[in-house]
């Protein structure tokens, strides 16, 4: 949209595990309230991209940067508080990792860890969470019963509920239905639908047919080059990259 | 290792059975050709018969590339090509109409010396018969550039039919009697002008396949 500011703004960052270039000269520009797809074979760089954006790479030894990575206009590295960016950029992990305690504890310990104590309001934000998650009514009569018990597809639910409660702003989430049955997929993929009206969302998915039916951008990544990226429905209808159009219509050899 | 192995065998399946509707259609419209040369009411009563298995194999591919659309999931070249599919299949079907008409138009003038102007739908099948063979084999090769050129032989299926329509206007009001026959006529003349746009509709379907953008050709 014109003039708007982009919600994340990627510009020539390169990254290395140790010797290793794991990912080159990327820039993507992802506009607010939009889901971007990154699609690419194994071992292609996207979810080590996905993670620069929280700095979860920072956890991992060896680790190097360069380019610039802005969230609303401000450098990720040097003008962002990496504990705040982490509240407002969440995560959201292929296997669903509820935490061994409650589905209430689950969803208000971020709150708290944040320095939230009191109950009512604690309240609120979890039957919030879990609201805007889609899991409220499957759950609200069992709040104090373990997350663990849980179905895959609830327990994803209630992870992204989690994320919710903190209340980010960006929603990273890392091949969040590979693990899940095609019904938790599909009730997933609707909240996607509908959680991009407040946030914006980047996901990474070896499910192309996912990636066509949720997103309104997607990245194509091999190699650790971004070869393409443009609106889903050029990537899908007429790439410009014949890499692209090989990977998509899942043509090697 | 090459992959979907299984999905390119069942394109190539699917266009076997394009081309041999294609080909159906082209001999369709050759024969009521020379029917309509010969006076040979046998060989147009073939035509007719024929296009029920025209209409049968339409039917069919469509119900093929519906399947692959739905089992396959393609995406960009491919969904672009069994898209195109339909398209080829709905113009031919068309084409193999205008063919039975032409058909029927030497069953209703047979009996009757003919009109000289049937000279010009003479070329116009021609011409539209080169047209169709042209067009599949375009689509078949994925050439744009040869859809190009089968699409500009149109203009000479246009050329045809106008001179027709001149011609007999005039043969309508000289001769008042024959306007019964000669209105037959025109008629003729307009499925054979409408084939040769089916045809460019393949034209430019082709070109929709190769390139994704829609484009007028002969405008």
């Amino acid at each position: 949209m014109d003039g708007v500011c982009p919600k994340i703004d990627v510009r020539n960052l390169d990254l290395w595990y140790g010797e290793t270039q794991a990912l080159k000269k990327v820039n993507i520009s992802v506009e607010p309230n939009t889901i971007t797809a990154l699609i690419g074979p194994s071992g292609c760089g996207k979810s080590t991209f996905l993670r620069v954006l929280d700095r979860m790479n920072d956890l991992i030894a060896g680790v190097r940067t360069e380019g610039k990575v802005l969230y609303d206009g401000k450098d990720i590295f040097t003008d962002i508080d990496v504990i705040e960016l982490r509240k407002k950029v969440g995560m959201v992990f292929q296997k669903p990792n509820p935490f061994p305690m409650s589905i209430y504890d689950n969803i208000a310990y971020g709150p708290r860890v944040h320095g939230i104590k009191e109950r009512k309001v604690l309240d609120e934000i979890v039957e919030k969470s879990l609201a805007d998650a889609a899991l409220l009514d499957e759950v609200k009569d069992r709040l104090g019963k373990p997350a663990l018990g849980l179905s895959g597809g609830q327990q994803q639910r209630l992870c992204i509920a989690r994320v919710l409660a903190v209340e980010p702003d960006v929603l990273l989430m890392d091949e969040p239905t590979s693990a899940l049955d095609p019904i938790s997929t599909a009730k997933i993929e609707s909240l996607l639908d509908e959680l991009k009206r407040r946030y914006t969302i980047v996901i990474v998915t070896h499910n192309m047919q996912q990636a066509g039916r949720v997103s309104d951008t997607t990245g194509f990544f091999l190699q650790g080059e971004l070869v393409e990226y443009a609106p889903t429905k050029e990537i899908f209808f007429k790439p410009r990259d014949v890499r692209t159009e090989n990977y998509i219509s899942g043509r090697f050899g | 290792m090459t992959t979907r192995i299984q999905f390119t065998e069942e394109l190539t399946r699917l266009n076997r059975d394009v081309l041999t509707m294609g080909a159906r259609v082209e001999e369709d419209l050759r024969k009521a050709l020379q029917a309509l040369r010969a006076g040979d009411l046998a060989l147009a009563k073939e035509v007719k018969a024929d296009d029920e298995l025209v209409n049968a194999l339409q039917l069919k591919i469509e119900d093929q590339a519906a399947v692959l659309i739905a089992t396959q999931a393609p995406v960009a070249r491919d969904l672009r090509e069994l898209v195109t599919v339909f398209k080829v299949t709905d113009n031919l079907e068309r084409a193999g109409d205008y063919a039975v008409h032409l058909a029927k138009a030497v069953i209703k003038l047979a009996g009757e010396p003919p009109f000289r102007q049937i000279g010009h739908l003479e070329k116009m099948a021609e011409i539209g018969s080169q047209m169709i063979h042209g067009a599949i084999e375009a689509y078949l090769n994925h050439d744009v550039e040869a859809a190009r050129r089968v699409a500009a032989l149109d203009d000479g299926i246009d050329h045809e039919h106008k001179a027709l329509i001149g011609e007999i206007l005039t043969l309508m009001k000289e001769r008042p009697e024959q306007a019964d026959r000669a209105s037959k006529l025109l008629r003729t003349s307009g499925y054979l002008e409408r084939l040769g746009d089916h045809m460019t509709n393949v034209c430019e379907a082709v070109v929709f396949m190769e390139e994704g953008r829609h484009v007028e050709l002969n405008e």
